[in-house]
């Protein structure tokens, strides 16, 4: 199916630098969305002064709900970028990921030279998704990239597209869901094989932090100047007002889709106010905690997780109460529902049989992949690249050819 | 302990008023200034004075927090971080950090031989009462707490900062461990077989741990095969010694809490918990803010409960590997 958006442009739009008609039902629609994210709002507030001190998990409602709004407005899915840029070589939007990584490594770097100013030592910087490299991390990814083809999202594409409507997108997260429960199942064979023999490599300990911001930036803008010379034209017609009238700006907010440079700069400015005051970005630990909790209390998990709960990533703990990654996860869907409201883009579909059951299939993998790998899309690419964690970079080269893989496959014809 | 320098206070003419407000920072170096006889060095400081007394370059801050993180994201101004699982213990053999590493790490966060080192942290300063123990036994003369810790610095809207302090380095002078403040098992043994009557015991677990209803509280992987406790022991949690806003009760009632359980300071008393950590506030509390002569069993029940041969008391009577 096409991804995302058809409604992108709106309705009676005809793309150029016309601004769209804006009807009455554009204006309630926005009202609506309005008043839901005023309602985020107080929730936040009402989080917080329940918090007792813990202003965490209002924080991570507003850091998911700024998330949903600019993976929304700026189509920041991993797959539908990925495959773009795979099968019609439209390569704009993979800008959107480098900005991203390169914001978020100049805001890391700064807290990194605060929270560890002496990188040469053993310590790494508390919190921050630096893995092991091994073979199930690979194996984890790839099976990642092959389940964002079948079910037609990332994690985080699934979440925040179930705002738009995208239906097929609970099959996926059910799916995931199971994965997580496998991956548990597999953690302690893969950790004690493999796992905590892989070595832990992180830029700073060879270039500190300065050489470390200088090599990621030099190697993105490598990749950009490819990714542009590839480039087989833009997704949508650019949309280039002769005035700055308000209505002008209502267009450029609210209908259009963001540009490439500012949904990058802003998931990555998020990524860094969500490191600073919670915790790394991450979509997937809420999820893997609602798997743990439930096998546990059905006393199914193996009786051990060696090491798991020291690993850095995304990793779901027994806790029937909301995690601030739930609160995330809350806020982005949310969010994300608003947003696409206010743009007229939340349309409904029903999934077929066989697009539920390769979604359900799909998010296994997603689930399992991310568990293995220790995060997904957002957790482990993002987060870990953005910490100059070379395990980010080995996640996102092997989703990537994941996806290049299951496209090869025709998997994503199964929706 | 500070409160008792409150009199003192009022002599130069301050009116009660005016240390309800805690403004007095410097009465406790006032104290300090007085024959030790009179006034013992105090060993709780509140957050009031500790603001007071942040740019006081005889003070030296040490946070020592469980969780990961809470230092880097914020912390008192001036506080250097000491990791309670390599820089107050040996990573390696299971023992309290080598003399040499320890003096090496003091010196780094700034300690001089004269410091005033104020600890505190999270958790109700669990492990900032372990750093107190460690600090002690390497010979360091004027360790304290701040009342409360991080949470209660937190609450009162006091100002955190993430830059991490850059002390010139100290001259601390670590001697050589003090046996007087730590017990090994077969102190722990002679007592459980009434060879040693001199000598109390003090379980700071929760009921639950001590009556061997269960091996450990959930969620921790350090156990022993055998639950119960020490024969002998008493248990009082660690718990019992703090508020609801983790500051210490009021030396009355602190007082009164352990001599309800037989620990009324006549006799020695060794505490000891589950790994060894926790128990160091009931040792703070008893030795530091009561003045009893206490030793902290470091060793704790998962080495205890794990030893071949030693008696336990387990009336819940609960049976490893039973179903």
């Amino acid at each position: 199916m096409s991804v995302a958006s058809p409604a992108i442009g709106a309705p009676g739009s005809t793309g150029g630098a016309t601004a769209s008609n804006w009807t009455p039902a554009d204006t309630k629609r926005t009202l609506v969305a309005g008043l839901l994210i005023i309602g985020l709002l107080i929730a936040a507030f009402v989080l917080n002064a329940r918090g007792e001190g813990d202003t965490t998990p209002a924080f991570s409602l507003l850091i998911g709900a700024s998330l949903g709004i600019a993976f929304e407005r700026g189509r920041f899915c991993f797959y539908c970028i990925f495959r773009e840029s795979i099968e019609e070589r439209r390569t704009t939007a993979m800008l959107s990921i480098l900005t991203a990584i390169a914001t978020g490594a100049i805001g890391y770097a700064v807290l990194f030279g605060l929270f560890l100013p002496n990188p040469d030592g053993e310590g790494l910087p508390p919190g921050a998704h630096i893995s092991p490299i091994s073979l199930p991390l690979v194996a984890g990814s790839f099976a990642f990239g092959i389940g964002m083809t079948l079910s037609g999202a990332c994690i985080s594409g699934h979440l925040y597209r179930l705002g738009q409507g995208y239906l097929r997108a609970i099959p996926a997260l059910i799916g995931a869901l199971v994965g997580f429960g496998l991956g548990f199942f597999t953690w302690n064979t893969l950790y004690l094989r493999f796992i905590s023999e892989g070595p832990t490599l992180w830029l700073p300990r060879w270039f500190g932090y300065g050489g470390s911001v200088l090599v990621t930036l030099g190697v993105l803008a490598l990749l950009a100047a490819v990714l542009i010379r590839m480039n087989r034209g833009d997704d949508e017609p650019r949309f280039s007002p002769s005035g700055q009238t308000l209505v002008d700006l209502r267009e450029r907010l609210i209908v259009r889709r963001w540009g490439p440079l500012v949904t990058g700069a802003l998931v990555g400015m998020i990524g860094v106010f969500a490191y600073l005051r919670v915790a790394p970005l991450g979509v997937t630990s809420q999820l893997s905690t609602i798997s743990r909790t439930f096998l546990d209390s059905r006393g199914a998990l193996p009786e051990v997780m060696h090491g798991i709960d020291l690993m850095k990533g995304c990793v779901g703990v027994v806790s029937s109460a909301i995690t601030n990654n739930g609160w995330l996860i809350i806020g982005l869907v949310l969010a994300s529902f608003a947003s696409a409201l206010s743009g007229n883009r939340f349309t409904p579909q029903l999934p077929s049989p066989t697009s539920a059951l390769s979604a359900l299939a799909g998010g296994v993998l997603l689930g399992w992949g991310s568990m293995t790998a220790l995060g997904c899309t957002v957790g482990v690419l993002l987060s870990g690249t953005q910490a100059f964690a070379l395990s980010g970079l080995v996640f996102g080269i092997t989703a990537f050819v994941g996806v290049a893989v299951g496209l090869l496959l025709k998997l994503h014809r199964l929706a | 302990m500070q409160h008792r320098s409150a009199p003192r206070r009022a002599l130069v003419g301050f009116g009660a008023l005016v240390l309800s407000f805690g403004l007095l920072g410097g009465s406790t170096v006032s104290a300090r200034s007085l024959p030790s006889s009179t006034a013992p060095t105090p060993t709780i400081v509140e957050t009031s004075w500790l603001e007071a007394n942040l740019t006081n370059p005889k003070v030296r801050i040490i946070e020592v927090s469980t969780e990961p993180g809470l230092y880097e994201k914020g912390h008192i101004p001036g506080a250097y971080k000491f990791s309670w699982h390599t820089d107050f213990v040996d990573p390696v053999n299971r023992d309290i950090a080598q003399k040499e590493q320890f003096q090496k790490t003091a010196r780094a966060a700034g300690v001089n031989n004269d410091s005033i080192v104020v600890l505190y942290g999270d958790k109700n300063n669990w492990f900032s009462a372990w750093g107190v123990w460690v600090f002690k036994t390497y010979g360091a003369k004027d360790v304290r707490i701040l009342n409360g810790g991080r949470d209660k610095w937190i609450k009162e809207g006091r100002a955190f900062t993430p830059i991490p302090a850059n002390p010139p380095k100290g001259n601390f002078t670590a001697t050589s461990a003090n046996r007087a403040l730590r017990s090994f098992l077969p102190d722990v043994v002679r007592i459980a077989k009434k060879q040693d009557k001199t000598t109390k015991l003090v379980d700071i677990r929760s009921a639950d741990e001590f009556s061997g209803k269960i091996f450990a509280p959930a969620g921790f992987q350090e156990l022993a095969i055998r639950a119960g406790h020490i024969p002998g022991a008493v248990n009082v949690p660690w718990s019992s010694a703090v508020g609801a806003d983790g500051t210490f009760k009021s030396p009355a009632d602190l007082k009164k809490i352990y001599a309800d359980a037989g620990i009324d300071g006549k006799k020695k008393v060794i505490v000891y918990c589950r790994i060894g950590e926790r128990a160091a506030h009931t040792w703070f509390v008893l030795s530091q803010i009561l003045g009893y002569d206490v030793k902290l069993y470091d060793g704790s029940w998962t080495e205890y409960g794990n030893s071949v041969g030693v008696p336990i008391a387990n009336p819940a009577g609960t049976v490893w590997g039973k179903g």
